[in-house]
């Protein structure tokens, strides 16, 4: 009975790392998580452990835990996680130790607060989970670790904040052929060596689903052919916004780019701003610039017609804007890319500058009778100038603007 | 042409200050004693890389470390540099001499 419940565990159990040293590739993740963990005195008293899934970084959790001595309290995206579960679960487990510390001949030192996909916190049903969690943090007494698949949305940022960041990349796959190769030992799979790598390229770095597809496809005749692996269904990821500019503009071919962009799901208005605010370092030659720009404003007329219905016409702006990717591709030179675009930068750095000169011309408007639009454009040139000359103008009085906002006018750069 | 660098520690010109802070900043560290950089956090060692690109004004690529045999070795004989998101970036990889030889693949297997 029990050989049997064995033999019909998946792999991924089965095989899964007991010591820190097993956890498959990302090591230098794998070192700076364990000085944090080790280190008592921490600078920040969380970690946001993040990456691609199936990465290990949930098993690297268990692994140190259980080679450290710490009980896990995990909550997973399987948990509701509002504030008021959070308070009910974490709260006791960050303040307390543990009854198992007391045992005798007990190694544990203590607990760790374990929240896994902590980017799946959201909706109703998790409301004020991240502040609850960040008031944790701040006073928990023992160590809190996170995972998190994408760090980069909004509602992590002033969770970011207050950790220690831990990046893990994908799975290099020598190292997840590597892998299969000792599992196939192990299970006594006579595998091809082509079929293992054909099963690592398609996981495209992970891991879980590398080991997933070798049982399903080798544990019934205990053979592994690289005709067996033609039914792989191959995987799709996402690319991001930095991987995908740093891909587009190191491309080889038009045909490289065009795949590069089906994967990718970066934002198009976002992609086509980031490659027109590089194209200048990409491209030093004049020539090649123009052209370059010819193509992208093209894929522009092409989002434009776009909008948000006529999504048959996305591989024409997709060709547009691989075309410009690949107007010299021997003239390549690694650059530092710009991004995000610099002109939602330019926006973001001058918004309370253009909230300031908004209430300016809507004081200007209730005492005129015009418009915003037309006291900006008509009233505010002249009343800048005859602030210039007379600072102390009745005219500011009259208006009712702030010492800040007759500053703002009398400094003004432009109109 | 391209450069070879260890990240273990590799040599820079003089930088001015703003280009050594920004470097700091990315994720290096800077040894006085040994004048060598090396690398320590990760999280944005894309951007540490194109950085040092233009500070060499020439392509950068940094030697992987083979898992199996310990070696220091180029991603440019790897076959799957194609498909890898991470080529050229200082990570644990095993090297193709070593991928293929069953040998001493057992032999790595019997460490444990």
């Amino acid at each position: 009975m029990q050989t049997q419940s064995k033999m019909q565990l998946l792999w991924v159990e089965k095989y899964r790392p007991r010591k820190i040293e097993d956890v498959t590739g990302n090591d230098e993740a794998k070192a700076l998580f364990i000085e944090w963990l080790k280190n008592k005195r921490h600078t920040k008293k969380a970690v946001l452990l993040y990456g691609p899934p199936g990465v290990g970084k949930t098993t690297l959790v268990m692994a140190a835990a259980r080679e450290f001595g710490f009980g896990v309290v995990e909550m997973n995206a399987s948990d509701t996680r509002s504030e008021k579960a959070i308070n009910a679960v974490a709260k006791p487990a960050t303040s307390y130790t543990s009854l198992d510390s007391f045992a005798e001949g007990a190694k544990s030192l203590g607990n760790v607060l374990f929240l896994d996909e902590v980017d799946g916190i959201a909706g109703n049903e998790d409301r004020g989970g991240v502040n609850a969690i960040i008031k944790i943090v701040e006073q928990s007494l023992v160590p809190v670790i996170m995972a998190a698949n994408d760090p980069d949305i909004d509602k992590l940022r002033p969770l970011k904040k207050v950790c220690l960041l831990v990046r893990f990349q994908q799975v290099r796959i020598p190292l997840i052929i590597a892998l299969l190769q000792k599992i196939c030992l192990l299970e006594h799979v006579k595998a091809e060596f082509e079929a293992l790598e054909r099963i690592a390229q398609n996981s495209r770095g992970d891991v879980r689903s590398a080991i997933n597809d070798l049982q399903s496809l080798s544990e019934e005749n205990n053979s592994l052919t690289l005709q067996d692996t033609m039914m792989l269904s191959s995987r799709n990821k996402d690319v991001s916004m930095d991987e995908t500019l740093r891909r587009y503009f190191s491309a080889q071919s038009i045909v490289e780019t065009s795949s590069l962009l089906l994967f990718s799901s970066v934002d198009y208005d976002d992609l086509l701003l980031s490659v027109a605010d590089n194209l200048p370092k990409r491209y030093t030659d004049a020539t090649e610039l123009a052209k370059a720009f010819d193509y992208v404003s093209r894929a522009d007329l092409f989002r434009g017609r776009i909008g948000t219905e006529n999504w048959h016409l996305l591989k024409y702006f997709n060709n547009a804007l691989a075309e410009a990717s690949a107007v010299n591709p021997e003239s390549y030179k690694p650059f530092t890319l710009i991004t995000p675009p610099i002109r939602i930068m330019t926006l973001f750095w001058t918004k309370p500058k253009r909230s300031l000169l908004q209430a300016i011309c809507a004081k200007i408007g209730a005492k005129c009778h015009v418009s915003v639009e037309r006291a900006r454009e008509a009233y505010v040139p002249y009343i800048r100038l005859m602030l210039i000359k007379k600072p102390r103008n009745p005219l500011a009085a009259y208006f009712e603007f702030t010492p800040e906002e007759v500053d703002y006018l009398t400094k003004m750069g432009r109109y | 042409m391209t450069i070879v660098l260890n990240s273990k520690g590799f040599k820079l010109p003089r930088l001015e200050r703003e280009k050594f802070v920004n470097l700091m900043h990315l994720g290096l560290d800077y040894s006085r004693d040994t004048m060598l950089f090396s690398i320590k956090s990760y999280n944005n060692i894309e951007q540490v890389i194109d950085t040092v690109s233009s500070i060499l004004g020439d392509e950068v690529v940094f030697l992987q470390n083979c898992i199996r045999c310990g070696k220091a070795f180029p991603c440019k004989g790897c076959s799957y540099i194609e498909m890898c998101t991470t080529k050229n970036l200082p990570f644990s990889c095993v090297c193709p001499q070593c991928l293929r030889d069953r040998k001493n693949f057992e032999e790595y297997l019997t460490k444990f």
